[in-house]
């Protein structure tokens, strides 16, 4: 569909609702063209093309709201939805904070200079998908002969459009492109059997990574965990690799926002403006960052996005707030609005950066001397609003400043406000990989619980 | 109630073929063009879903969805290849398309046959026969029931400071229709109710939540379940207030019936998926007929408990479901197979082919997964507990199929010392070893309960519907990872 035909739709949808009793609507349309080749053992395993595409419409009479959500097109069912949505909008209550958000001044950015788009994407012929997936794979098995058994290499790319309008007059669209090689092979050595994997994606096809340097990474990565230990239960330093160091400031990015504010719901609540972690920690907010993968020109309400300090040498600036949450708590919007088809808006974010530290990673986990340096974490026991972390860990176990041998089979737990105020030291070694960006973290204390 | 699967069946094949004119001649020419000596199989899966949800917090329903999806996945295999496809534009020409797309998977020569369309005879009657009108309940009747849900937990005490509640309930209509002519239709009632209640006290903020669920009639989740399911969720929020930390490291651990059943999932059920066995990378791969749980442990996987969450007539490639014995008095039976792992592998498909939606292929996944009951009295292994935690209700897990470590994390637990609780403890995960955790077993209670029907599974990126069942167990050596 083309930009216009796609705006064209969604004035329809609006006006429609409109003309059912809305009394103010907006609505969004959002298409994707995916595209996966995956090989397994040199071989082809699997041609997927799925394009997609479906409208959410959200309708207001006054305070009152429902949202209704279509991968039906048709100008006739989305009219029968428009209906369906304006008498829902009948039954639920009205809440004085629900309403469209004012955009306010300003144009939207010059897309380009966003770097997300490739255009037009590159037109990649499917043997060459193909090669560059089995590049990557046999890159893997060529690393080690210990690598004897793969999950397969895969090569995506995925054009997505998104497209929203509202009766307050705001209309915008942007396209991303995204290009992924991703490679997941399994070493084995006796009765040891470990899986690992390493991916790459970049918006535009010329600065992905090399797939056999992906494949490499991958073998790497399932040698070095062969032979784990359990370690003996204690309490110690444990160094997150940046690659799980994501996973920690997003528990801390979900607790600003507004929603969990006024529900009570975060451990960060009443803090604006008091430490929230130790000095070393400095987090950033980019939406306009070029080549970002949380990058946009506008939020899910069509506010215009704007770069901020979260977290400024550990003293937490801002929560974060859509149109709604700010109103709640008699703020205005920070533009974190984020919207899918089916659903109101809600807080997200789009990059979030941590300001990374002068000393690499080797240096951290020599100043660690004794303790965990953790690769990789499994499950879900993160408790936002008491701020209590517990979690399946795997990694390497540090001795003498320097790695001595894989450990698994151990959990890793503390309270994230006092992991955060006990961050001794933030590395060196940040790289854009998806929309958070952490280096590794180097927290105080923490307690390990194995044999 | 009683009314025969075949007729609503035949329903959902006449709803595809009056709205997209998905009639035998057009599905027969179709599929037809998925013929060719190097195709082994090929499928049409069509799906329409429509869904509702209303939601409540602080007192006021503030949204309501409704959400209509609909598509068509078309899936050519050849040996071990998958091509699949999809459209949301359903007419001939797109399927036809989508058929073109999927096939150049396979690198022979396209071949065009005539395929003779059969639908699927089925006597036995439906599992879940809830009609479209046991689902449409007007929304101001769900809105008191909301609101009646704010005022159960509030009365419950008055710590509770915020109450979230929803309903959502969902129909789906699916029709596959296979290469060898074979087409099954069925409908998948389902509905959920959810409670999540803050508590607050002295500046310490706690939560609970509960909820109910199944393919059963709204009506069954209406008035005093819902209230139940908000008390619960109050009584698990006053609770935790009290929470003390958790002892660390290597102890006993017994697990409370129904939901804590998410330790067979996550421990043995991924580990027998068909596909990590035929490709090797689990745990558990070649070792059919090994001890892998202590004697007193007998698992199944069975799709065919009626209104289950987890339950289907037939699966996402139209196999009838069943009752699978994955592991008998300790020893590993089987394995959960989709149609493609079951060829390769020179087994029969169990009916556990499952997928998220038309925009995805099938893959192996649990059904209810479900530990048969013991001898013991609960409480007796309660009081067996010389110093351990007693872990009631969980949070979610996840697991590591290579390695065979899997997690799931308390959200209500008890420290237990000489057999009498002493105070509950503060979440926790919970790490072990699938392939020999259940060796650990050492009691089985009478106790069998299933989950309350919430039970939600992802997989490669996809989320299906599941449950889980288990009586009262005692495990040895369990790590636990608290903070004291």
């Amino acid at each position: 569909m083309k930009d216009s035909e796609t705006l064209d739709l969604l004035s329809f949808v609006i006006g429609r609702a409109r003309a059912k009793g809305a009394t103010a609507a907006d609505a969004l349309l959002v298409s994707s063209d995916d595209s996966v080749v995956g090989v397994r053992k040199g071989e082809v395993e699997k041609i997927h093309r799925t394009r997609s595409r479906g409208i959410g419409l959200r309708v207001f009479r006054g305070h009152s709201q429902a949202v209704v959500s279509t991968s039906d097109l048709d100008r006739g069912a989305l009219e029968n939805l428009a209906r369906e949505a304006v008498e829902m909008a009948g039954e639920t209550q009205p809440d004085p904070f629900a309403g469209l958000s004012n955009p306010g001044p300003g144009s939207l950015p010059d897309m380009h200079a966003l770097e997300i788009h490739e255009d037009p994407p590159r037109d990649i012929p499917q043997e060459e998908r193909i090669r560059m997936a089995i590049e990557a794979e046999k890159a893997a098995f060529g690393e080690d002969p210990r690598i004897v058994n793969s999950e397969g290499a895969e090569f995506q790319s995925t054009v997505t459009h998104v497209a929203m309008v509202n009766t307050e007059g705001f209309s915008g669209s942007y396209a991303r492109t995204l290009y992924g090689v991703s490679c997941s092979v399994i070493a084995r050595e006796d009765d040891s059997m470990e899986r690992d994997y390493w991916y790459e994606q970049s918006h535009y096809f010329r600065n992905l990574a090399h797939p056999g340097d992906v494949g490499r990474h991958a073998g790497r990565r399932a040698i070095s965990r062969l032979h784990p230990r359990r370690p003996q239960t204690t309490t110690c330093p444990v160094l997150f690799d940046a690659e799980v160091a994501r996973s920690l400031i997003s528990h801390l990015i979900g607790g600003l926002s507004g929603y969990a504010l006024y529900r009570n719901a975060t451990y960060l609540k009443d803090r604006e403006n008091t430490r929230v972690a130790s000095s070393g920690l400095t987090i950033r907010e980019d939406p306009l960052l070029k080549g970002g993968f949380g990058t946009r020109p506008f939020d899910g309400e069509g506010v215009l996005s704007k770069p901020k300090i979260l977290v400024d040498h550990g003293i937490l600036r801002t929560y974060l707030f859509d149109s709604y949450s700010g109103k709640k708590m008699g703020r205005p919007t920070t533009g974190n609005a984020s919207r899918s088809l089916g659903d109101v808006p809600h807080v997200g974010i789009s990059n979030v950066l941590v300001e990374p530290g002068t000393r690499t990673k080797d240096d951290l986990i020599h100043d660690m001397k004794r303790g965990l340096y953790v690769t990789e974490l499994i499950g879900f026991g993160v408790n936002q609003v008491t701020g209590d972390y517990s979690r399946g860990a795997f990694g390497f176990w540090v001795e003498n400043g320097e790695i001595q041998f894989p450990v698994a089979e151990m959990t890793i737990a503390g309270n994230l406000d006092e992991m955060f105020q006990s961050v001794l030291e933030v590395g060196s070694d940040i790289r854009l990989r998806s929309s958070i960006s952490s280096p590794s973290l180097l927290i105080e204390n923490m307690r390990v619980g194995g044999g | 109630m009683g009314r025969q699967q075949e007729s609503s069946s035949s329903e959902v094949m006449r709803f595809f073929e009056n709205r997209f004119g998905a009639h035998e001649g057009v599905l027969a020419d179709i599929l037809g063009s998925a013929m060719g000596r190097h195709i082994d199989d090929a499928d049409l899966y069509f799906e329409y879903t429509t869904a509702q949800s209303l939601s409540m917090e602080e007192g006021m329903v503030k949204k309501g969805g409704r959400h209509v999806s609909q598509g068509v996945g078309a899936r050519i295999l050849a040996g071990e290849k998958t091509g699949y496809a999809i459209t949301e534009e359903i007419r001939p020409e797109t399927l036809h398309e989508i058929v073109r797309t999927a096939r150049s998977i396979s690198l022979g020569t396209e071949g065009v046959s005539t395929l003779r369309i059969t639908p699927a005879r089925r006597d036995s009657p439906s599992l879940y026969p809830v009609s479209d009108k046991d689902l449409d309940v007007p929304l101001s009747l769900k809105k008191e029931l909301l609101l009646e849900a704010d005022s159960a937990a509030r009365s419950q005490d008055p710590r509770v400071v915020q109450v979230m509640a929803s309903v959502s309930t969902e129909m789906k209509s699916v029709m596959v229709v296979r290469r060898d002519g074979l087409v099954s239709a069925d409908r998948l009632p389902l509905v959920r109710v959810n409670v999540t209640v803050i508590a607050e006290e002295n500046g310490q903020r706690q939560t609970g939540s509960f909820g109910y669920g199944g393919r059963i009639p709204f009506s069954e989740v209406m008035g005093e379940p819902l209230r139940h399911a908000a008390r619960e969720a109050a009584r698990q929020a006053i609770v935790n207030l009290e929470a003390r930390p958790c002892p660390t490291g290597s102890m006993p651990v017994v697990l409370g019936p129904g939901w804590p059943g998410i330790l067979l999932h996550e421990a043995i059920g991924h580990g027998l998926e068909g596909d990590f066995n035929r490709k090797g990378t689990s745990a558990f791969s070649g070792r059919i007929g090994e001890r892998v749980a202590s004697s007193l442990c007998t698992i199944i996987d069975d799709g065919t408990l009626p209104h289950r969450r987890g339950s289907l007539n037939v699966d996402d490639e139209g196999t009838p479901t069943q009752r699978t014995v994955l592991i008998e008095n300790g020893v590993l039976k089987g394995y959960l197979q989709d149609r493609l792992n079951a060829r390769l592998m020179g087994s029969a498909p169990t009916g556990n082919g499952r997928r998220e939606s038309y925009a995805h292929p099938p893959m192996p996944r649990m059904t209810n997964t479900i530990m048969l009951p013991g001898e013991t009295d609960p409480e007796e292994i309660v009081r067996s507990l010389d110093k351990g935690v007693y872990a009631v209700n969980f949070g979610g897990g996840q697991v590591d199929i290579t390695s065979g470590k899997f997690v799931f994390s308390t959200s209500e637990a008890y420290w237990v010392e000489n057999g009498r609780i002493q105070y509950p403890v503060r979440g926790a995960t919970l790490i072990g070893n699938g392939p020999d955790v259940l060796t650990r077993v050492s009691m089985v209670g009478s106790d069998l309960h299933l989950d309350p029907g919430v039970g939600t599974c992802g997989k490669d990126g996809q989320s299906v519907p599941v449950g889980v069942g288990l009586p009262t167990i005692r495990v040895e050596n369990l790590t636990v990872g608290g903070t004291a």
